[in-house]
This record gives structure tokens, C-alpha cells and sequence, in this order.
């Protein structure tokens, strides 16, 4: 099987001959090619180069052109801040919306204006020529609450949602129809699967999630599937309190990151939810050894049973040593991937 | 007394307005800004904290009670300045270099200022030179630094040992925190203190004011 072969299969409940494994790496990966992160996320062709190598180096089913959260938000004329060798980052005291008024007046940007957008669907493209059907390919949206934040400010829009719910709308509208076409430009470039990123909505509780949040998710994945995509949702840190929404958006992939217990997760979402993750990328991926990860992985199967990839529960970060990145693939190409008793 | 339990439910519920009606009221009818502060700001950020850690309020609700905690504030702190009234200790704040997160920055500093504190938050993305000129001017009690980049946990250390060659290391009691924090990694570096979060950081600033 290839590695889009075994991932594609597991998605859709079937046996693999081992278990896939995904694990996120952007500085990691531009450290991997010797790159400063800079040229990594302004050039495609860069981003295509470290991601192609590092997969064949660890032996990673898939390549993806997740970079930074401002691709969106950049070409939209956010203020953006620039650093040699580390991610860019939205000035958030300069929000472009920190006047909410400006709102109603800020222009929809389609993804092909040879800018922000367009890099990464040029790098799609790349990745598909050169990967074929060898590798999965990923493309990668800033979902509805995560743009809506790096728009308006996230400290902002935190209180937003009781200040003035009906602006939250208007915004998560305009934040959706954004994904909305970038994720059908990827797929169209030929990604197989488009991660949403919407780590912002890890800080909110069920309350605010069920009423503001999930809705809008919905429509984007309903969307992409309408395309002939397919979903990986992507909030990081604590979803303890809002997982039984994310397991019923119809995604294809949910990543669970570590401060949520395997077992919880899958008892939330059922056992139909195929679920990656869920290793703590500094104290068990970067802190840990080979024998300690191991471990943790073989503890994480259990819990998490065979619908399911192999991954840190965010981006593997860039001083992990290579051996410990080697102990991911390496368990899961010693374990088979059971398909679903239909 | 009503008044200082109108001001605690509207700091709960984050109500920012009724914080600062109850409080200009409470002011009028001749109440102490100590007072107000001991007896219901106190207790409504302690509470805050507590239902955080419960997992029953989330970010936003932190925010929202924070920003009434402050419309209070506003109107306590000239009060306590005319009347010579100190606060309880001095904390400079802020998220190191090279860093953006300040969510949690603005969380603890909000808790501590509720608790009776006083706070100078100097923001995010902060230079060690600029932690050491605040403590140089300003003569806090406390340094707290907020990392949430395992890549900006190294500045935290450099932060400390800028005060070292200032000479003002042993005027401070430096406290760290942020997710990828530990209390190892605080041991290691020479800070005096970690907490996970930011009610047990009030804790924290509480039992090491007293030991001084
Ligand atoms: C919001 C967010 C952002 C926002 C920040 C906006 C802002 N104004 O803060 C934006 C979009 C800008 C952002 C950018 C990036 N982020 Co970010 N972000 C997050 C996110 C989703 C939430 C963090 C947060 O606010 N938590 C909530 C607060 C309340 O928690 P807290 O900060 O831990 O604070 C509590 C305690 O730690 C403690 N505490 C905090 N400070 C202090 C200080 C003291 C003294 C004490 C005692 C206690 C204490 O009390 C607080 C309250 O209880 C997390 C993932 C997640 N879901 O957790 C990632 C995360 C922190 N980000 C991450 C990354 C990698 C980045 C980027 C590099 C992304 C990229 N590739 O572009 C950039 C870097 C930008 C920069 N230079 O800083 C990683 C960090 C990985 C690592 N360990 O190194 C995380 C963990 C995501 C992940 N899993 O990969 N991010």
C-alpha cells in the first residue's frame, strides 16, 4: 500500500496493511531541509522541498502545507509580523478589525491573487505532481472561529460573544465563505484532505462552542465534502467540554491533543470517528526516548482502538531529536491497521 | 452587606457596567475601597478561579470578569493613591520575547490585580532590558513571565539572568508560568516559583509574601 492508500483506507474504516502516521511539522520540517522559516512560508517551493524530504526521511505517510495561521488573514491586509526563522504572527493590537465597524466594508478576498492564498495552493499543486499517489496530500483552512480571532483580535472576540453576539455572526459569516473557497481552490489544486485548523475554539465551553462555533464548522465541512474533499479538524489543546460537538460534524479525521485522554475521545465521538494523536509534543515527543514513546503510543492504541493515525496531538516542535520523530513510524509500521467489524 | 455582594455577582458574571454602578455607589455611600476590595473582589476572583479550574468557566468568562474587576478598579485606585493606602505587594508582568500569547498573561494578571495586588503589565513580546528597567523604576515584589513557545522558554532564563547582572535578582521573587512551563524547568533556570494556573498563581504570590 502507499502511504495515500493507507491513510485513505483508514479514514473509511478499512484494514491497512500498518497504521498511518501524520504527524504536523512546519519549523520542523524547514529545519530538516536547512531553510530559515521565512522562505519556507513565502515559497511554495521550499515548503514542497522540506515537506517531501522529511516525509521520506521518517517515512510519514502524507505531506501537508499547514505553515502559520496569517495566509488568510495576510491577504485580507491584516497587519502581519515577519520573523527570519520563526512563523509570522498577527499584530493584534492593529487587528484589522479591532474596529468592528470595518466589518460591513472589508472586501472578501478570493484565493488567487498571487499572494498569501495562492502559495500554498501553488504548493498543492507541487506536491501532488512530484507525490503522485504515493503520499497523501494536505491542503489547510484557518477555520471559522480561528480566522474570526486572527481578524478581530482573539483576546477581542473572546468577549465578543456576550458583548455583541449578532457582530459574531456577521463575522463567523464572512470568516466561512473565506474557507469556504479557499478549502474548494485546494482541492481543486489536488489535495486529498483539508485540515481545519480552529484551535480557538479549545478556549471556549460547550455553551459558546454549540451556539457560535459548530454551526459554522459544519457548513465548511459540509462544504468540502460537497467538493470531493475530505476533513481532518485540527483545536489543540484542552476539548474535553466541547468534543461531543467535533465528533458530530461528519469530519473524516479529528486530531486529539494530549491534554485530552485517549479514552475519553473515543468514548465521546464513537467508535466510528477515525482520531489522531495524541502524544504531548514537547514532555513525551521532544522530552521523551524512543523506548518512552513506544509506549506511549502502544498505551494511546489501546485506548484509542485501530480507527486511528498516528500523531503527536499538535506540530512536532523543531528541537525534537530524529530518533524520537523515527519511534513514531516505526510503531506504527510494526502495527497493523484492523479495519472496522462491519 | 449588599452592596459588596452586588459588586461580587457582577464581577462573576462579568458585568462590567454593574461592577462600576455598584462600586461608584458603594464609594458614595461611604464604603472603604479596602473594603469593597477585601469583600468582594477578593472573593468574586477566587471564585472565578475556582469554577475555572472546575472546568465550568472558560476563557471568555475569565476575560469578561476581568474587565469588570477593572471598571472597579478604576474608580478604587485614585481613592487608595489620595488616601496613601498600599496595595499588598508590587508584580511586574509580561510574556517574554519572542512571544505573542497573551491570553493567559492577561488571565493571571487580572486574578492577581482582583486579589489586591498591584500590577504592571508590561504586555507581550517583552525584552529582558525591559523587565529590567521595570524593575529598576518601578520596585516590584514579584517578576511574573508568561511563555507558551516551547522556542521562547530559553528567554525566560535570559530575563533572569539580566536582573542577576543589574544586581536585582535578589530584590525579586520571579514566578513563571505558561503551558509548557514546568516546576522543574523553574527549578533549573533559578525562578522562585511556577504555578500551573492562574488562581493558584494568586496562591502562589500569597504564601511567598508571607514567608518574606
Ligand atoms: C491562542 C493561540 C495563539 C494566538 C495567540 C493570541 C494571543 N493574543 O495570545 C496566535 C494565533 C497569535 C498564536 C500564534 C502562534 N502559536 Co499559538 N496557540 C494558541 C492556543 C490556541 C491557545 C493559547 C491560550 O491562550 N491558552 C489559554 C490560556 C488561558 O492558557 P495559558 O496561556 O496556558 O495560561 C494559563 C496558565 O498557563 C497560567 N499562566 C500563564 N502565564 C503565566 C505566568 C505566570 C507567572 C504564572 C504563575 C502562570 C501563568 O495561567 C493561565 C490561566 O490559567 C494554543 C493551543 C491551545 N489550544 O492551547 C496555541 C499554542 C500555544 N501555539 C503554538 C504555536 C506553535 C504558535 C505559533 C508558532 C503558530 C505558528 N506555527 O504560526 C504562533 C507563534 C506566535 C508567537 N510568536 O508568539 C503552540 C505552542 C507549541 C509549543 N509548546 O511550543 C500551541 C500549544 C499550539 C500547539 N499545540 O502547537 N497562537
Amino acid at each position: 500500500m502507499t502511504g495515500r492508500e493507507r491513510i485513505l483506507a483508514v479514514l473509511a474504516g478499512q484494514g491497512a496493511d500498518h497504521l498511518p502516521c501524520m504527524p504536523i511539522t512546519m519549523t520542523f520540517a524547514s529545519d530538516i531541509l536547512g531553510a530559515k522559516y521565512l522562505q519556507y512560508v513565502r515559497d511554495h517551493r521550499v515548503m514542497v522541498d522540506a515537506q517531501i524530504k522529511t516525509a521520506e526521511l521518517f517515512g510519514f505517510d502524507y505531506v501537508s502545507t499547514i505553515s502559520d495561521p496569517t495566509r488568510e488573514a495576510a491577504d485580507l491586509g491584516a497587519n502581519i509580523h515577519w520573523y527570519e526563522d520563526r512563523p509570522p504572527a498577527i499584530n493584534e493590537e492593529l487587528a484589522l478589525l479591532a474596529d468592528k465597524s470595518v466589518l460591513s466594508r472589508l472586501q472578501a478576498s478570493g484565493p488567487i491573487t498571487g499572494r498569501r492564498m495562492e502559495d500554498r495552493i501553488r504548493g498543492i499543486e507541487r506536491l501532488r505532481e512530484l507525490c503522485g499517489s504515493e503520499l497523501l496530500v494536505e491542503g489547510w483552512v484557518e477555520g471559522p472561529c480561528a480566522e474570526a480571532a486572527d481578524l478581530r483580535g482573539i483576546n477581542r472576540l473572546m468577549m465578543d460573544f456576550s458583548d455583541d453576539p449578532s457582530f459574531v455572526h456577521e463575522l463567523f459569516d464572512f470568516t466561512l465563505a473565506t474557507a469556504i473557497d479557499f478549502a474548494a481552490a485546494q482541492i481543486n489544486a489536488g489535495a486529498d484532505l483539508i485540515g481545519v485548523g480552529d484551535a480557538a475554539a479549545s478556549l471556549v465551553g460547550p455553551r459558546i462552542y454549540n451556539e457560535f462555533v459548530w454551526p459554522w464548522e459544519k457548513k465548511l465541512v459540509d462544504s468540502i465534502h460537497a467538493n470531493g474533499g475530505r476533513v481532518r479538524l485540527h483545536i489543540c489543546g484542552n476539548t474535553r467540554r466541547i468534543l461531543d460537538g467535533m465528533g458530530t460534524l461528519g469530519c473524516d479525521l479529528v486530531d486529539i491533543d494530549y491534554p485530552v485522554p485517549m479514552d475519553q475521545a473515543r468514548a465521546q465521538t464513537g467508535p466510528q470517528q477515525t482520531l489522531a494523536g495524541n502524544l504531548d509534543p514537547v514532555r513525551d515527543v521532544r522530552n521523551g526516548s524512543p523506548e518512552t514513546i513506544g509506549q506511549s503510543l502502544a498505551e494511546v492504541l489501546r485506548q484509542a482502538g485501530s480507527r486511528w493515525i498516528v500523531a503527536a496531538g499538535c506540530e512536532i516542535v523543531r528541537d525534537t531529536p530524529h530518533e524520537n520523530v523515527r519511534a513514531m513510524t516505526s510503531f506504527a509500521q510494526s502495527h497493523a491497521a484492523h479495519g472496522m467489524i462491519q | 452587606m449588599t452592596d459588596s455582594n452586588e459588586l461580587y455577582q457582577a464581577i462573576l458574571t462579568g458585568n462590567a457596567k454593574k461592577a462600576h454602578a455598584t462600586t461608584q455607589a458603594a464609594i458614595e455611600a461611604g464604603v472603604a475601597p479596602m473594603d469593597l476590595i477585601t469583600a468582594s473582589m477578593v472573593p468574586a476572583m477566587d471564585q472565578v478561579g475556582r469554577l475555572f479550574e472546575e472546568e465550568e468557566y472558560f476563557v471568555p468568562e475569565l476575560l469578561l470578569a476581568g474587565r469588570a474587576m477593572k471598571s472597579a478598579m478604576e474608580l478604587l485606585r485614585p481613592l487608595m493613591v489620595a488616601s496613601g493606602q498600599k496595595m499588598s505587594a508590587r508584580v511586574v508582568i509580561g510574556t517574554v520575547k519572542g512571544d505573542l500569547h497573551d491570553i493567559g498573561k492577561n488571565i493571571v494578571a487580572s486574578m492577581l490585580e482582583g486579589s489586591g495586588f498591584e500590577v504592571i503589565d508590561l504586555g507581550a513580546d517583552v525584552s529582558p532590558e525591559a523587565f529590567v528597567a521595570a524593575v529598576e523604576q518601578r520596585q516590584p515584589q514579584f517578576v511574573c513571565m508568561s511563555a507558551l513557545l516551547t522556542v521562547t522558554m530559553p528567554a525566560m532564563k535570559t530575563t533572569i539572568d539580566a536582573l542577576m547582572t543589574a544586581g536585582l535578582r535578589n530584590r525579586v521573587k520571579v514566578l513563571i508560568g505558561g503551558a509548557p512551563v514546568t516546576t522543574e524547568y523553574a527549578r533549573e533556570i533559578g525562578a522562585d516559583g511556577y504555578s500551573e494556573n492562574a488562581s493558584t498563581a494568586v496562591g502562589l504570590v500569597r504564601s511567598l509574601l508571607a514567608e518574606a
